[in-house]
């Protein structure tokens, strides 16, 4: 049992999932736990998601907190096939806080939902004294149609599929970090975007397995669970993971693996093999998509419930469950 | 794979062929052993190569006694900055991150340099940083005391646990029962020390020595030169990091380093005292010395009952080999440092390496 709370709890790693279930047991035991996924489906062809953000800085490059917010909720439900109809949004907002600047995200905010035709449906604001939060906490809970016929999920992956990822890989995380560590990373910019648009035209296709956006953990973590759920072995090909100069060139400065780079408009996705093709077609018609790749294919060997990956130089390792925070090396 | 890294690959496999001897190849810098790892490049290896991890991993070789006493100046409501590399590494009563869980003051350091804003920021609380690495981050910590003095700030000191490669090194060439054919060195260390502090592998131990910058196109190289070296039977100190070592060094940092530091005996966590491997602020900063400044007393550290960090960063074992790896310790619950810092062996081999797990 954890003891104490600590920021690798939130990191989207293994510890991420044990906290995840201590928490939860107290309902699955009872029977009314949800599944692990990144929204939940309902009864009536229905389903929902709930996400909290605090982002240091609330404004980067390629995004602000209020978009990101949007975004983070909106492709929850895309990745399980489900429409953003509708949002919630709940604010703790510490006092002396800037009125103006939560003016502005919300502005943002609003213009992605209206982008999207997703509707504000309910809000709730929460003003607590200096120190109770550190400037604005913003929860989302998203809520929409499934459309697919079957649902999607990390338990589908055969032997044979292929994996795709929508863009390249890392870029919110990598932004992120440049930011906090004060370095200029010229054309570096947050990927954050609601990626519904781009993967609602896949939904047609019946070998679709499973989507996932790659948040916290980055796409590894995403690709760990899958193999995982699955209990299939993962072969990732690093040449074809698609990744920006700017993401390489931070991570290697940072001592960063880029895979566990958290990305806030990345999708991953599961397709047959047979329909790779064709899935490609569609998410590259996407101006957020153009770098659509295939990047590995599930395999029906050794080891099971991992991921491995045959490297740039032609070698092979294993690609692991990032445990604790990122935490830049030392020299 | 580009073209020049399968050109390399080959003749690696060309030299091995040749010289039929088994070659033990010590990457020294933790950034070499991620890096080889990370890459895959151990596995391209010809079967006869074998890359071995050294002490290069600054928060593994930290002495337990060292971060006890970074704790124990929390305890005393100091605000402790550090790198963050530093925060998970246990101890017997706790680590940096588990004492910020329980409120304590820790702040992530980036840079030296932060260290200097947080005491500015906060002029009623002692600050101390956290002085860990070796020669690459230690005229960090140099600019850092003399920016402290120069700007009167009285509230900051530094808890020196920098380290100097080179004696290490040397214990290692010397250790009669770790058989090690050749060093593959950091560029970044030697772009400050320049060549001269290592020519002694080469001339006192008839070892090749290569220096190398950190992607896997420069080890590669590296291991070329070494297998080439020693078919010839003509060890020396090459460097393949280009231009950006000087066999110098950097004169300026050197200067820093002497004018800050004196060179003192220093503990390395696993492996014991090594004579002139440490450095330690000099008389003349003496006031920015959190040693002196709080009068703390080091006591040298045991290390966890089981673990065998000291025979892993000495190259004595592969972590594999170590009875606690994998079963009481993983990166969750890490028992020693190379399990858990970001540059350990252990955890390279635990979250990289893959014949073991299947
Ligand atoms: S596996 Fe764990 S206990 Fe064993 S040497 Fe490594 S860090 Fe120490």
């Amino acid at each position: 049992m954890t003891e104490r709370v600590s920021l690798s709890h939130g990191s989207g790693g293994r510890q991420s999932q044990q906290i995840v279930a201590e928490l939860l047991a107290p309902f699955t035991r009872r029977g009314i736990g949800p599944e692990l996924e990144d929204a939940a489906l309902l009864p009536g062809g229905y389903a929902m998601t709930v996400d909290g953000f605090t982002v240091s800085p609330r404004t980067f490059p390629g995004g602000d907190i209020g978009h990101l917010c949007v975004c983070g909720c909106v492709n929850d439900l895309a990745a399980r096939g489900a429409s953003p109809d509708f949002l919630g949004l709940g604010l703790v907002i510490e006092e002396g806080f800037s009125a103006e600047e939560l003016r502005t995200y919300m502005e943002s905010a609003a213009r992605t939902c209206a982008d999207l035709g997703t509707v504000l449906a309910a809000g709730d604001t929460k003003v607590v004294p200096v120190g109770g939060v550190d400037g604005v906490l913003i929860t989302g809970c998203a809520f929409g149609r499934v459309q697919t016929p079957h649902p999607l999920s990390l338990g589908n992956l055969r032997p044979g599929d292929h994996i795709v990822v929508s863009t390249s890989i890392g870029r919110h995380g990598a932004t992120i970090a440049a930011s906090r560590f004060n370095l200029d990373v010229v054309g570096l910019e947050s990927d954050c975007a609601p990626l519904w648009p781009a993967v609602r035209p896949l939904l047609a296709l019946d070998g679709l397995r499973c989507m996932r956006d790659c948040t916290r953990g980055g796409l590894g973590t995403v690709l760990c669970e899958w193999a995982e759920g699955s209990g299939v072995h993962v072969a990732l090909d690093e040449e074809s993971i698609p990744l920006s100069p700017q993401v390489r060139s931070l991570c290697d400065v940072l001592g960063f693996d880029p895979l566990y780079m958290a990305c806030e408009g990345c999708m991953a996705v599961a397709v047959d093999a047979s329909q790779t093709d064709r899935l490609l077609a569609l998410l590259r018609a996407s101006p957020l998509c153009g770098e659509a790749a295939v990047i590995g294919q599930v395999t029906g060997g050794e080891p099971k419930g991992m991921v491995s990956m045959r490297t740039l130089i032609g070698g092979e390792r294993l690609v692991d469950m990032p445990t604790g925070e990122l935490l830049p090396r030392i020299c | 794979m580009p073209g020049d890294l399968r050109a390399a690959v080959e003749a690696l496999r060309r030299l091995a062929e040749e010289s039929a001897t088994a070659v033990t190849v010590m990457e020294v810098c933790g950034t070499h052993t991620v890096s080889a790892f990370r890459s895959g490049l151990r596995s391209v290896l010809p079967k006869s190569m074998r890359l071995i991890s050294g002490p290069g991993c600054p928060v593994c070789v930290t002495d337990q006694g060292e971060i006890e006493a970074a704790l124990s100046l929390l305890r005393r409501g100091v605000v402790v900055v550090a790198y963050g590399d530093m925060f998970k590494v246990p101890s017997a009563s706790g680590s940096l991150a588990s004492m910020r869980g329980e409120g304590h003051d820790v702040r992530t350091a980036t840079s030296a340099m932060d260290a200097l804003r947080v005491a500015e920021e906060n002029p009623g609380r002692e600050v101390v940083f956290l002085g860990v690495g070796f020669e690459t981050t230690a005229p960090a910590t140099a600019t850092l005391v003399r920016e402290a003095r120069r700007k009167g700030i009285a509230n900051l000191s530094v808890l020196s646990f920098h380290k100097r490669t080179p004696p290490a090194v040397e214990a290692l060439a010397g250790a009669a029962d770790v058989q090690i054919s050749a060093f593959l060195l950091p560029g970044h260390v030697s772009v400050i020390t320049g060549h001269e502090p290592f020519r002694f592998l080469a001339d006192r131990f008839g070892l090749p020595a290569v220096i190398a910058g950190f992607d896997p196109e420069q080890i590669l190289l590296a291991m070329v030169e070494i297998a080439r070296q020693i078919r010839a039977g003509a060890p020396e100190l090459r460097s393949v990091y280009g231009t950006a070592v000087r066999p110098e060094g950097n004169r300026k940092a050197l200067g820093l380093l002497d004018e800050v530091f004196s060179v003192r005996d220093a503990r390395w966590r696993g492996i014991g005292l090594i004579p002139d491997s440490g450095y330690g602020l000099r008389g003349d900063y003496g006031d920015f010395d959190a040693e002196r400044r709080f009068s703390l007393v080091i006591v040298p550290g045991t290390p966890p009952a089981g673990c065998r960090c000291g025979d892993v960063l000495t190259g004595r074992i592969t972590p594999p080999q170590c009875p606690l790896f994998r079963t009481a310790c993983t990166p969750l619950s890490p028992v020693g440092p190379c399990m858990v810092s970001s540059e350990g062996t252990c955890g390279a081999y635990f979250r990289f390496h893959r014949e073991e797990r299947t």
